[in-house]
């Protein structure tokens, strides 16, 4: 969430550096947009009406170029990239910190060798070196190295941009979790209900089992004023009867 | 008599502070009750008065200095203690006063003195006259109110902190109380024992399903605080979509990066030491109910022995029934 706050000075800026100019000057501002080093949300300058009106016309690229930074990855560019503008090394580093944090969204362990395909990156080291400085110190994302493994654990992520499909889904995350916790809350209570139950029965058969010790315990005492010669079945009757 | 305040200080108090006055209270009322009952009745102070109309009318009120630090525009009153009040001057004990700031002053030399507390419903007229009577050790003393009857319908904490402010009523300028907000500051050390207290559990270790109950309602409780703010975050997303609330990009990544946190706990790793656990839990349960019901057997075996002996010369008992 600070990432959020470290970003909202930035995107203020930028969106208002976007709405007061126009046409080739915007292409500067995208430009120095996508390189700044600490602004990861694009969807605000997106927004701003007088980058929209770019499409169609000359620089429409430059537009394309800012809404592959706010929903594309790395390969995604590699595809495309003789129709769009040559990257500077800060764009290029940037995207592919933004390629972490769309490959961090859909899987929670990133595996070493799909990480080192979509970053074009030949070893480990490289690897590793890049995913501590340039996401874990910046604070992107936060997570687990595993060499053994040879993963990444992601357990924190900050948000992309998000594509307009994306709201649905987060809608039915978030019905879904509420619906576990209802149920989860509902079984909490059941089981303090099972709880309080089951220590009452036992309560009560505690009882039960001390009040029939008192009673044999009495019985033995009437017993023993019963003297042995009555041990006929008269004698055992009459102790019987006055057990009851 | 109380507006909201304007002066712009913010305060902070600390529990310490609160518990301080509270047990204050406590102590002077369960001891002036003592010697009026016959029989001892350690009282709760905070509930009110019982039965018996020997009792004073109205509970005693109790009052104090609150000390802290001032930094600027921030008041943050960590500490306070007793001071002797004199009914028929309505003022507090000078002399003491300053005997207890001189010690305070060697043991805290940050700590000034920022007011005074004291207890009751509502802030009375003869008040002003022990603030202004601060008013010379500190230009804006702060006094701090209490609330002892328990309202199980109020929700927030009965205290109150009042500035004092000079306003102009019938064209004489007076100084009056306004009511200013304040939020509660902890330490750690405060924080884990407010925490101690709220948890007070079955202390004598009680049955298992009564301390088995109480961690559960711990945790219902929790998962519903949870669930409260799930529904919330539901209802401003659902809003957003149906256009009723202007779309908040920022919100949206931050709700995304949190969601993609879940499921939090799935890896195969988890489930694997979460089942050894559970069953080794399981197993040490199981072990423990056998010893004791060996142990059980082996009692009633002895005792069944020694009846039954056949080489006593007790013999022909009766049949156990």
């Amino acid at each position: 969430m600070d990432i959020e706050q470290k970003q909202a000075e930035h995107i203020d800026y930028f969106v208002k550096q976007a709405s007061n100019q126009k046409g080739p000057a915007l292409a500067s501002v995208i430009t120095e947009a996508t390189s700044h080093p600490s602004l990861f949300a694009f969807s605000e300058i997106l927004s701003v009406p007088t980058v929209l009106e770019l499409q169609g016309t000359e620089h429409s690229v430059y537009l394309e170029l800012l809404r592959l930074f706010a929903h594309g990855t790395w390969s995604e560019y590699k595809s495309v990239a003789d129709r769009l503008p040559h990257l500077l090394p800060d764009q290029v580093l940037k995207l592919k910190q933004l390629t972490v944090l769309t490959l961090a969204e859909t899987n929670k362990v990133l595996p070493y060798e799909g990480l080192m395909q979509e970053l074009d990156v030949s070893n480990v080291r490289e690897l590793e070196d890049f995913l501590i400085n340039e996401c874990m110190y910046v604070g992107i994302v936060r997570g687990k190295l595993d060499q053994l493994r040879r993963c990444f654990e992601v357990q924190f992520a900050a948000g992309r941009d998000l594509r307009p499909g994306q709201l649905g889904n987060m809608i039915q995350t978030l019905s879904n979790w509420l619906v576990t916790s209802d149920d989860l809350l509902v079984s909490i209570q059941e089981k303090i209900k099972w709880a309080d139950t089951m220590s009452e029965l036992d309560k009560k058969h505690g009882k039960e089992v001390e009040e029939k010790v008192e009673e044999v315990k009495k019985s033995l005492k009437k017993l023993k004023t019963v003297s042995r010669p009555t041990l006929t079945s008269e004698g055992t009757r009459r102790s019987t009867l006055k057990v009851e | 008599m109380a507006s909201s305040s304007s002066s712009g200080l913010t305060f902070k108090l600390h529990p310490l502070v609160i518990l301080n006055i509270s047990d204050h209270y406590t102590r002077v009322k369960s001891q002036s009750q003592l010697p009026l009952l016959s029989s001892a009745h350690a009282s709760n102070g905070d509930d009110s008065a019982p039965a018996s109309s020997v009792l004073a009318s109205a509970p005693p009120r109790v009052f104090g200095c609150v000390i802290g630090v001032q930094r600027g525009r921030t008041v943050e009153i960590f500490n306070s203690f007793e001071l002797l009040y004199d009914p028929s001057t309505h003022s507090l004990d000078r002399t003491f006063l300053e005997k207890k700031q001189e010690l305070y002053k060697k043991v805290f030399p940050n700590f000034y003195i920022l007011g005074w507390y004291s207890t009751g419903s509502d802030a009375h007229e003869s008040d002003m006259h022990i603030h202004k009577a601060l008013m010379d050790i500190n230009e804006s003393p702060v006094y701090v109110l209490l609330n002892p009857s328990i309202n199980h319908a109020q929700k927030d904490l009965p205290v109150t902190i009042y500035e004092s402010e000079l306003h102009v009523i019938d064209g004489i300028p007076q100084l009056i109380f306004v009511q200013a907000s304040y939020t509660i500051e902890t330490v750690e050390a405060e924080r884990i024992s407010v925490d101690h207290v709220a948890h007070l559990k079955p202390s004598d270790g009680g049955s298992a399903a009564t301390q088995l109950a109480a961690h559960l309602t711990g945790i219902h409780s929790a998962i519903k605080m949870l669930n409260s703010r799930i529904r919330v975050l539901h209802q401003h997303l659902l809003g957003m979509q149906k256009g009723d609330i202007p779309c908040e990009n920022s919100l949206l990544r931050q709700v995304s990066s949190l969601l993609r946190r879940l499921p939090a706990i799935e890896s195969e790793k988890f489930q694997d030491d979460f089942l050894m656990e559970y069953s080794d839990t399981l197993l040490v349960t199981y072990l423990a109910m056998l010893t004791n019901c060996s142990s059980t057997t082996n009692e009633l075996v002895e005792k069944f022995n020694t009846a039954y002996d056949r080489h006593s010369r007790r013999g022909g008992r009766t049949a156990f029934i």
